[in-house]
């Protein structure tokens, strides 16, 4: 038997897909963690934020951070588009209305007429020619046994976690600040902070703005090894995200990134755990069926947290009511 | 928040009749899943919903030549219309060819657009071509000589002539009989959308709560007529039977096991409605473990085709445009001149005044959770009829349930009726402007404009929204 899945599933503390859940989790919890708004578009603001990126580098052959600064505009644009039809009405709205938005970046990505930018289905590849461009570090191996990077998969790995460890300062001290006291005011009641003379409205759109911002910033981090497919941005991303941030705690800081190494690395086990029982017949499963299996696992693991433990691993349970 | 202390064995409880219940219809999907391979895929491939639909099975080729010397003609635009409104656009590559995938088997129309051509003095002998692509086809000819002066000087060269004269008559007839077909595909794909939709709304009304598992009991439904009609061969009626039974089963099930534990817990609108989330995301995933990923096949009775005018309806479109009228005359007479009926309206309107006046608010939400998961369920069997049967068939018209119920206005009966037609028929007569893949987006787009204008929908009332 072969046990090498559970040094590779160590190993998804440092890949890049965890750290991009981390950051866009994060964003997610400034929405619903801190501001109580129902976000179920966070991987459309990834997918927005990813197209922004990747058109204006691949395409378009911009520097970096006209690249990057194109995702964050991107991303806001999104962002005022669903949020002023949307945050004076009830929560389910925004909920309907961030889903729908969501899935129309998707399909509308993948139309044919548009895939001289967009790539169509098949996405765009080569967004990392600008990212590893300004890699410092010299080429070679780095790591051991199989997890062994080279110069580029590290430069994203270091990249990813000090943009990562920047975000969370700065959403801790946000929501140490009066920002932080009003949107957790909206949170737990809007009409008490309405009679205080606070612009409701505004704050909550800085907040969808910031969330979206970290999404947009978390799947350059994605794409750069990898390349950018409009499926990955659908609607399950956005459960991921969801489960992510409330396993770690959604009212928390360092929650979503707790949340997201361990949904990744409970994940990657689980693969393996049960490529390695259906390979030596322990298990009466066939290879097509064990595809299914963690998102079986996510699901469930959504309803137990939320019944039982709302507040995630680091949440304090007063804070982690969300009364509608 | 109170904590019930015997809730939690509750729900253990209720999870394992639920898995009973979907381990007893895979059972029955496993024992006979080689029966199922060996039929015929019956090509029930829908355009509209199914997100990632997979290759189609058959195809045609379009190839555009001039008659005299042979020369292939490239990037010359071939519109190309078939049965659930097919309508895509082709253009020929290089070597004057085009492979044109077919979902679904049928009669197609091929329309040369003789305006993209390079040579204006040249035109299509036949234009335009009604091919008809069997199932499995592989490369149905659709090709096109061009000779000098095209159709009107060199009618029915080789093949059947089409009725009348100039193509451009043959055009306008055309696009009638296309928009008139969407027109009833999108009416009864309406009709689908509001039997599913009604439970959504009639669930938000008397709960609150915005249920996302909603599109895994119309796939319940549907995977249980699946059973019964695809694998056990049955005759249909069972089919639409059993999801209607197994459909309401399903709604008493979750009721009785997961929503009224998590209710007297005392748990929120917005953590429910993440549950719901959780538990879409299971179920959807269960159903393609059991059932696997492709897409399966609910035998269609081979009836014959009824033509009314330009418009040829299967007798399965038929029966559930007659069975959809009759449940929601049904759910009209029910909501509105019963003594349930009163008092769900009355439950939807205020809870606690319903309560004090001595409704028995649980027995009614119960109620309304089995005639939601029976419409849903009945819905499903004929969506697969009607589109595609997949594992995600509910998800992926769930959007468009929820879009119709918002435009409908949430928590009205009959809104969603109206909001599902507008869906319907928005989803498919869109496609004669856009391309087949974002009619979907098209749906959504409008429904976010309308709340723009009308947050509360068509029927809603004001103070519901704020």
């Amino acid at each position: 038997m072969d046990f090498n899945f559970i040094i590779l599933a160590i190993g998804q503390i440092l890949a890049p897909q965890t750290i991009a859940f981390a950051l866009a989790a994060l964003g997610l919890a400034v929405c619903f963690g801190f501001t109580g708004l129902v976000n179920f578009g966070q991987a459309g603001f990834m997918a927005v934020g990813g197209y922004g990126f990747a058109i204006t580098a691949v395409k378009l052959g911009w520097p970096l951070w006209a690249s990057i600064l194109a995702a964050i505009v991107a991303a806001v644009i999104f962002a005022f588009i669903l949020g002023i039809p949307t945050l004076r009405l009830r929560s389910d709205y925004l909920a309907i209305v961030t889903i729908a938005a969501a899935e129309i970046v998707r399909y509308t990505v993948k139309t044919p007429s548009l895939t001289p930018y967009t790539g169509g289905t098949d996405g765009i590849n080569g967004s990392s020619n600008s990212f590893n461009s300004i890699n410092p570090i010299p080429t070679g191996h780095y790591g051991f046994g199989i997890l062994t990077y080279n110069q580029d998969d590290l430069f994203v790995i270091i990249v990813g976690w000090v943009t990562v460890a920047i975000a969370a300062l700065f959403v801790w001290q946000l929501m140490r600040s009066p920002w932080g006291r009003i949107v957790k005011g909206i949170r737990e009641d809007e009409d008490a902070v309405r009679a205080l003379g606070k612009n409701v409205y505004w704050y909550k759109m800085q907040a969808l703005i910031i969330g979206g911002v970290l999404a947009a910033l978390a799947v350059i981090i994605n794409i750069v090894p990898t390349s950018l497919q409009p499926d990955n941005y659908g609607t399950q991303t956005t459960f991921f995200l969801f489960t992510i941030m409330l396993l770690g705690g959604a009212t928390t800081v360092l929650g979503p990134i707790l949340g997201s190494i361990i949904f990744w690395i409970v994940l990657s086990l689980t693969d393996g755990i049960l490529s390695l029982l259906a390979a030596n017949h322990l298990l009466p499963i066939t290879q097509i069926q064990q595809g299914p299996v963690r998102f079986i696992l996510v699901g469930i693991a959504l309803v137990l947290i939320i019944v039982f433990r709302p507040q995630g691993i680091l949440g304090k349970k007063r804070e982690a009511q969300f009364g509608a | 928040m109170v904590k019930a202390p015997h809730a939690v064995p509750r729900v253990i409880r209720a999870v394992l009749g639920l898995l009973a219940l979907l381990l007893t219809a895979g059972a029955l999907a496993f024992t006979a899943v080689p029966a199922a391979a060996a039929q015929l895929a019956d090509p029930t491939g829908s355009p509209s919903p199914t997100p990632s639909a997979t290759a189609a099975a058959q195809y045609a080729e379009i190839w555009v030549r001039v008659a005299s010397d042979k020369t292939n003609v490239p990037s010359v635009t071939v519109k190309v219309t078939g049965p659930k409104g097919y309508a895509q656009s082709f253009v020929t590559g290089p070597d004057g060819k085009v492979k044109v995938d077919a979902p679904v088997r049928g009669d197609y129309v091929f329309t040369l657009d003789v305006s993209t051509l390079p040579d204006k003095t040249l035109g299509p002998a036949i234009n335009p071509l009604k091919i008809t692509i069997s199932q499995g086809d592989q490369g149905d000819p659709a090709y096109f000589l061009l000779t000098p002066g095209g159709a009107s000087t060199n009618p029915g060269s080789s093949a059947s002539p089409s009725p009348g004269s100039g193509g451009g008559s043959g055009h306008a007839t055309d696009y009638f009989s296309l928009v008139s077909n969407l027109t009833v595909n999108g009416i009864i794909f309406g009709l689908l959308i509001a039997l599913a939709s009604i439970g959504v709304s009639l669930i938000y009304g008397t709960t609150g709560l915005s249920n996302f598992a909603h599109g895994e009991m119309v796939t319940f439904g549907a995977l249980s007529g699946y059973v019964f009609s695809g694998i056990l061969h049955f005759p249909i009626a069972v089919a639409l039977l059993s999801g209607f039974v197994l459909g309401g089963a399903f709604g008493y099930v979750q009721d009785l096991g997961l929503w009224k534990p998590l209710r007297k817990r005392g748990v929120a609108l917005i953590p429910l409605m993440i549950v719901s989330i959780g538990v879409s995301l299971a179920l959807r995933y269960f159903y393609q473990f059991l059932f696997g990923p492709d897409q399966l096949v609910l035998p269609v009775p081979p009836g014959s085709t009824v033509a009314f005018g330009p418009v040829r309806l299967r007798q399965i479109d038929i029966i559930t445009v007659i069975i959809c009228i009759v449940l929601l005359l049904l759910v009209a007479f029910l909501l509105l001149r019963t003594r349930i009926g009163k008092a769900t309206r009355a439950v939807a309107d205020n809870k606690a005044l319903a309560a004090a006046s001595g409704i028995n608010v649980e027995r009614i939400i119960r109620i309304v959770w089995v005639g939601s998961g029976a419409l849903a369920g009945l819905a499903g069997v004929l969506i697969g009829y009607h589109q595609s049967l997949r594992w995600d068939t509910g998800a992926s018209v769930l959007l468009l349930i929820f879009a119709a119920v918002t435009l409908g206005g949430f928590g009205t009966a009959f809104g969603a009726l109206v909001g599902s037609l507008i869906i319907g028929l928005l989803v498919n007569l869109s496609t004669l402007v856009i391309p087949t893949n974002v009619q979907n987006a098209a749906a959504l787009l409008v429904m976010i404009l309308i709340l723009l204008v009308r947050p509360q929908g068509i029927f809603g009332r004001r103070e519901r929204i704020g």
